[in-house]
């Protein structure tokens, strides 16, 4: 019932009713939409950071320093902080060369890599298997590719385990294909295309005994943050440099917080935009409140001569503020999820293959709660007003 | 103290406040009407027609003074309780019909039933026979503005009646409608009186108060004069 009065008094009004629901119907629409697309990129992010180990961090030079050639890490650095470093588990050299990569007559220009057990990402294979500790011991030659390398090189599909590829003047036996990757947002891949057994690389790259930067995994993957401070203070020791040569790590918690800071200063932007026209909106409903009830004061006193409860008038124009927010807020709503759902799959899916489902329940609790608090900050006034109006008084008025 | 009494005034006072002036409007007036009289207030604008109105529709409280409706004291109550007073105990008739616009003739007049929290069904079946008392049980879904001045405010009348009310108060209910109507609408008084409502009409026509059978005449917050009439006028 009170509903229903309330809903004819707003449809009665139909022009008012839509001016006054415009601020609320952009500033929801801005923030859902926000919301939507936030979700989605945060939702192919970590899909793509899904791919890297856990459990391994890497260790490199400072890039901006004059004397990175002090700071360069050497091979014998690996075996030592295995040794004296506790969480860690092994210590291997990261590097790679871009070289033309060559089967039959398909060519392509690659990183190959150097791979450990467990691998730098965690992506299955597609065929075959990974690099083995055996692979490792005995520095075999031979290679997995990476899922874009294998399309390359064998354009015709099939298992292309056996079949020998070269990589400038190296021969390698192909023995597992990484599946393909959800790329995500991000177009970056972990790892080589072209991935050798690490120790293949030392022998057949690896000039003196500089290495580019250290992979380490760890025993316990809680404790990474304390574990690269103890590495890094070993590599200073063993390189006797003091505190004016610089070392990095580099770890998925580490990225995955650097996204989130890009994330929630989104959010808090959003959420102002968000404020600024509640506010506004706010006080147009409001405003459009009071000249409701100033028309409508003889059908106040009237409704309070017949018996109305001052209670009762409350909740009548309470509900009236409320349909008014709920219509603005639910319309923008509506326009959000349709505009964010639209970038997405226009652009965010197209890009990255990923498809984000569209955050429903969270807009929607947004969505009530954008009404709650138009309704209780600027509805409540009015409502007060209108319910303490002196029926003699109303009823007079002309 | 009469048990058939419908309306009781016992010294009533109303002073008004404006400022630091003390302006009253009522100087204690005495007033007893049974239960199925048909009364006619009149008196000039400033004699305080307006505050006993006021004051019998519990829509006021006097400052001094006793009343007692239908045998219960609200002399004091606060608002919440005249508000229940009203809606169990009085039906009010406006000049303006006062009707809400854009709903119909059954909504309107089930209103009073909606505050008093009967359920949907009730509410229909009792304002569609209140409608047909009045005789417009076939408009009950016009809205105000599809019916004529006439027909308004037999739907205003039907409103006020849902509620059984002691008392049907009626501010000059013919004051917006033409002789013919106004004619219509009084011998529905008439009828309503016959079957035995109580009646109080405010009017400054003489011809409309000569419907009632007893005329109360004030002048500066006093009754000057307090008259019953033989016998009502045949027509107007």
């Amino acid at each position: 019932m009170y509903f229903e009065e309330a809903m004819r008094v707003l449809l009665a009004n139909k022009t008012r009713t839509f001016l006054t629901v415009i601020g609320l119907i952009i500033g929801v629409f801005a923030v859902i939409s926000i919301e939507v697309l936030g979700h989605s990129m945060a939702g192919s992010i970590s899909e793509t950071l899904g791919a890297l180990a856990d459990n391994s961090f890497v260790l490199f030079p400072g890039q901006s320093q004059g004397n990175f050639a002090r700071a360069a890490i050497r091979l014998s650095d690996l075996d030592n902080i295995a040794a004296s470093v506790p969480n860690v588990a092994s210590a291997v050299p990261v590097g790679g060369a871009s070289l033309l990569v060559r089967y039959e007559h398909n060519v392509g220009r690659f990183f190959v890599s150097a791979e450990a057990n467990p691998p730098f990402n965690n992506l299955p294979t597609a065929y075959g298997r990974p690099i083995s500790d055996d692979d490792i011991a005995n520095a075999l030659d031979v290679t997995v590719l990476s899922w874009r390398a294998y399309q390359r090189l064998f354009p015709d599909g099939g298992d292309p385990t056996g079949n020998s590829i070269y990589a400038g003047p190296h021969r390698y036996v192909v023995v597992g294909v990484k599946s393909k990757p959800r790329q995500g947002l991000l177009n970056v891949t972990f790892g080589g295309d072209v991935a050798i057994p690490y120790t293949t690389y030392i022998r057949e790259f690896v000039r003196g005994d500089r290495i580019f930067a250290a992979r380490f995994t760890v025993k316990d993957s809680s404790s990474i943050p304390e574990t690269e401070v103890a590495v890094i203070k070993r590599i200073r020791e063993l390189r006797q440099v003091g505190s004016d040569v610089s070392y990095q790590t580099f770890d998925k918690a580490q990225f995955t917080s650097g996204i989130n800071g890009v994330f929630g200063g989104i959010t808090v932007v959003v959420a102002l935009i968000g404020a600024v026209s509640l506010l506004v909106a706010g006080i147009g409903v409001m405003n459009i409140m009071l000249v409701s009830i100033a028309e409508r004061t003889r059908e106040i006193g009237t409704r309070k001569a017949i018996g109305a409860r001052r209670g009762q008038i409350l909740i009548q124009f309470f509900i009236e503020s409320f349909l008014l927010s709920s219509i603005g807020c639910f319309t923008g709503m509506a326009f959000g999820l349709l505009a964010g759902g639209a970038v997405n799959s226009l652009f965010i899916v197209k890009l990255t293959g990923y498809t984000a489902g569209l955050p429903y329940v969270q807009a929607f609790l947004i969505t009530l709660a954008f009404s709650a608090i138009v309704t209780l900050a600027f509805g409540t006034y009015p409502a007060f007003r209108a319910a303490g109006l002196d029926p003699i008084e109303a009823l007079r008025y002309e | 103290m009469s048990n058939s009494s419908a309306i009781r005034f016992t010294g009533i006072r109303k002073t008004y406040k404006n400022g630091s002036l003390e302006v009253p409007a009522l100087n204690g007036v005495d007033l007893n009407v049974e239960r199925g009289e048909y009364v006619a207030i009149m008196g000039p604008s400033g004699s305080g027609k307006s505050t006993m109105m006021n004051i019998i529709g519990c829509l006021d409280r006097a400052t001094a003074g006793t009343y007692v409706l239908d045998g219960n004291d609200v002399s004091h109550l606060d608002d919440n309780a005249l508000a229940e007073i009203r809606l169990r105990k009085l039906g009010f008739v406006f000049q303006g019909f006062n009707l809400l616009a854009r709903t119909d003739a059954i909504k309107n007049v089930a209103l009073p039933l909606f505050y008093a929290g009967i359920s949907s069904k009730e509410r229909t079946r009792r304002a569609l026979a209140t409608l047909d008392e009045v005789g417009l049980s076939e408009r009950a879904h016009h809205k105000p503005n599809e019916l004529s001045g006439g027909q308004q405010q037999r739907v205003a009348i039907a409103r006020a009646l849902i509620n059984d009310p002691a008392v049907l108060l009626a501010d000059e209910p013919t004051g917006n409608l033409d002789t013919k109507t106004s004619a219509d609408i009084m011998s529905l008084f008439d009828k309503l009186h016959a079957t035995g409502r109580t009646i109080i009409v405010v009017t400054h026509d003489e011809e409309i108060a000569h419907h009632a059978a007893r005329i109360i005449r004030l002048r500066d917050g006093l009754i000057v004069a307090d008259e019953t009439l033989p016998h009502k006028a045949e027509a107007l």
